[in-house]
C-alpha cells in the first residue's frame, strides 16, 4: 500500500503552507479560497470534486518524482478532465497573454525597442499559438474522445498512445526563448522588467511541464487501462 | 533523445533505494536527467513501451529473473542501455546481461562516468565545447534567416547542400536555438542583421 503526504483529513490551508505551488492546482480544480478550517474532504465535498482525484493529483505533484505505479481505479476521469481544462484556460486566457504584455513592455524600454519588438514578437506569437493548436487539440478531440470511451463506446482508430509525443515541441520552444533572454539579450545596466519577464517564464515552464506530468503520467496510462479492458472485454 | 535530457527510469521494489539513486542521478554535472521511479517488475514492460526511456536501471536481486535482451528488443527504443543496480555481490552472469552496473556505493562522479562510457560524447560533452559561431557559420546564419534555402545558400557561397545542412546543425547545437523565429532573434540583437533586411518575411 502506497502512502502520501496528503490525505483527505489534512487541511487545506496547511496543504498551501507545505507547498505554495499547489495554490494554482486548487484553482484548477474550481476550488475557491476562504478554505477556513476545512479539511481537504470537506473543500471537495463542498465543491463537488471527487476526494480521490482531487489528492492524487496533489501528490503527484507535490511529491515531485514521477512514480511509475498500478493505475488507480478509484479516480474520476471527469474530474482530471475538468483540471485539465480549466488549466488549458489558465494558461492561453491569463498567463501567456500576460507574459506577452510583460515582454512588450520590456522590449520596449531598450533603445533598440523597434526591430527588437518585432523579431521578438513574432517568436512569442509562433510559440503562443502552438501552445494553442495543442491545448485545442486535447479540448476538441481528445478529452470527447476519452468521454466517450468511459461510455463504453469506441469508434475510429484513434488511440490515446498517439497524443502523447507531442509534448516536447511545446516544452522546448519554451525554453528557446528562455535561452535567448539569457544568453543573449545584449541588456544595459539592471533591467527589472527583463528580470520579471524571465522569472514568469522560467515559472511558467515549469508550470507547464507539470501539466504535461499530469497529462503523461496520471492521465494517459488510466485511458490506456480503459483502452485494454475494452479490448479483452 | 533530444540535445541534453537524458530519460532514465528506475526499477527498484524500494522506495529509500529508488528516490536516493534519483536524487543522486539529479547532481551528475553536465546533464539534465529525467527519473521515473517504477514500483514493480511487471510495469517495466508497459512504461518503457510508452515512455521511451533511454536508460533503464533494475535490481536484479528482486527481479533476477529479468531477460534484459528481451526487454531490450521489445522496447521499440533503438538504443535502450539497461544497467544492473546492486547492493552486494551478484553473480558474475547475471551482470553480464546488462551494459553496466550501478551500486549503492557509487557517486554521482562515477555514474557519470558509466553513462560517459555507454553514451557518445556527443550527448555527454555538448555543454563543454565552444559556443562561438565562425565566421562561416555566420554568414549561414545571415542567409537562413533572410529566408534563403538550403539550395539557395549553397549556391550563394559555392558550397554543397550537404555542407550547408551541417553547417546549420552546428549552428543549432552550438546556440541552442533550433527555430528560424529564434535564429532570427540572435541574428538581430547581435547585429548580423538589419530589419529591414529581414523585414519581407515578417
Amino acid at each position: 500500500m502506497q502512502t502520501h503526504k496528503f490525505t483527505e483529513r489534512t487541511r487545506m490551508s496547511e496543504l498551501v503552507n507545505e507547498d505554495a505551488s499547489l495554490l494554482s492546482t486548487i484553482s484548477r480544480f474550481g476550488i475557491s479560497f476562504g478554505f477556513g478550517d476545512k479539511t481537504v474532504k470537506e473543500a471537495c465535498l463542498a465543491n463537488n470534486i471527487d476526494c480521490n482525484t482531487f489528492l492524487a493529483v496533489v501528490n503527484f505533484l507535490s511529491e515531485g518524482n514521477i512514480e511509475i505505479t498500478e493505475v488507480l481505479d478509484t479516480i474520476s476521469i471527469e474530474t482530471v478532465i475538468g483540471y485539465l481544462k480549466n488549466a488549458h484556460e489558465y494558461f492561453l486566457d491569463y498567463k501567456l497573454p500576460s507574459i506577452r504584455n510583460k515582454l512588450i513592455a520590456a522590449v520596449d524600454s531598450s533603445d533598440q525597442s523597434e526591430p527588437y519588438k518585432v523579431v521578438f514578437m513574432k517568436f512569442f506569437d509562433e510559440y503562443f499559438s502552438e501552445v494553442k493548436k495543442h491545448m485545442e487539440y486535447e479540448d476538441k478531440t481528445v478529452f470527447p474522445y476519452v468521454i466517450k470511451l468511459l461510455k463504453g463506446k469506441t469508434e475510429g482508430k484513434y488511440k490515446i498512445a498517439d497524443f502523447e509525443d507531442q509534448h516536447s515541441d511545446v516544452d522546448s520552444k519554451l525554453a528557446e526563448l528562455k535561452n535567448i533572454l539569457i544568453k543573449y539579450y545584449p541588456a544595459k545596466g539592471v533591467n527589472y522588467m527583463l528580470n520579471d519577464v524571465l522569472f514568469d517564464l522560467l515559472s511558467c515552464e515549469k508550470d507547464l511541464s507539470m501539466h504535461n506530468q499530469v497529462e503523461d503520467f496520471f492521465f494517459v496510462p488510466y485511458i490506456e487501462a480503459i483502452e485494454q479492458k475494452n479490448k479483452l472485454a | 533523445m533530444n540535445d541534453t535530457t537524458l530519460k532514465i527510469a528506475i526499477a527498484e521494489p524500494s522506495v529509500i533505494i529508488r528516490s536516493g539513486l534519483s536524487v543522486v542521478l539529479k547532481r551528475v554535472t553536465g546533464l539534465h536527467i529525467q527519473t521515473f521511479e517504477i514500483t514493480t517488475i511487471d510495469l517495466i514492460n508497459n512504461y518503457v513501451r510508452l515512455h521511451k526511456p533511454d536508460v533503464l536501471i533494475i535490481n536484479p536481486a528482486y527481479w533476477g529473473a529479468v531477460d534484459v535482451a528481451r526487454l531490450k528488443q521489445d522496447s521499440g527504443v533503438g538504443d535502450l542501455k539497461c544497467f544492473a543496480l546492486t547492493s552486494a555481490m551478484t553473480d558474475p552472469a547475471i551482470i553480464k546481461q546488462y551494459d553496466d552496473e550501478i551500486t549503492t556505493y557509487d557517486t554521482a562522479e562515477s555514474i557519470r562516468e558509466k553513462l560517459n562510457k555507454l553514451f557518445e560524447p556527443a550527448v555527454i560533452e555538448a555543454g563543454e565545447e565552444n559556443e562561438t559561431l565562425s565566421q562561416r557559420e555566420k554568414e549561414i546564419l545571415v542567409c537562413v534567416v533572410k529566408g534563403q534555402t538550403n539550395k539557395e545558400i549553397a549556391q550563394d557561397l559555392f558550397l554543397s547542400t550537404h555542407t550547408v545542412i551541417t553547417h546549420r546543425r552546428n549552428i543549432a547545437r552550438k546556440l541552442e536555438i533550433h527555430s528560424t523565429a529564434g535564429l532570427t532573434i540572435y541574428a538581430i540583437v547581435n547585429k548580423l542583421v538589419e530589419l529591414d533586411e529581414i523585414k519581407k518575411d515578417m
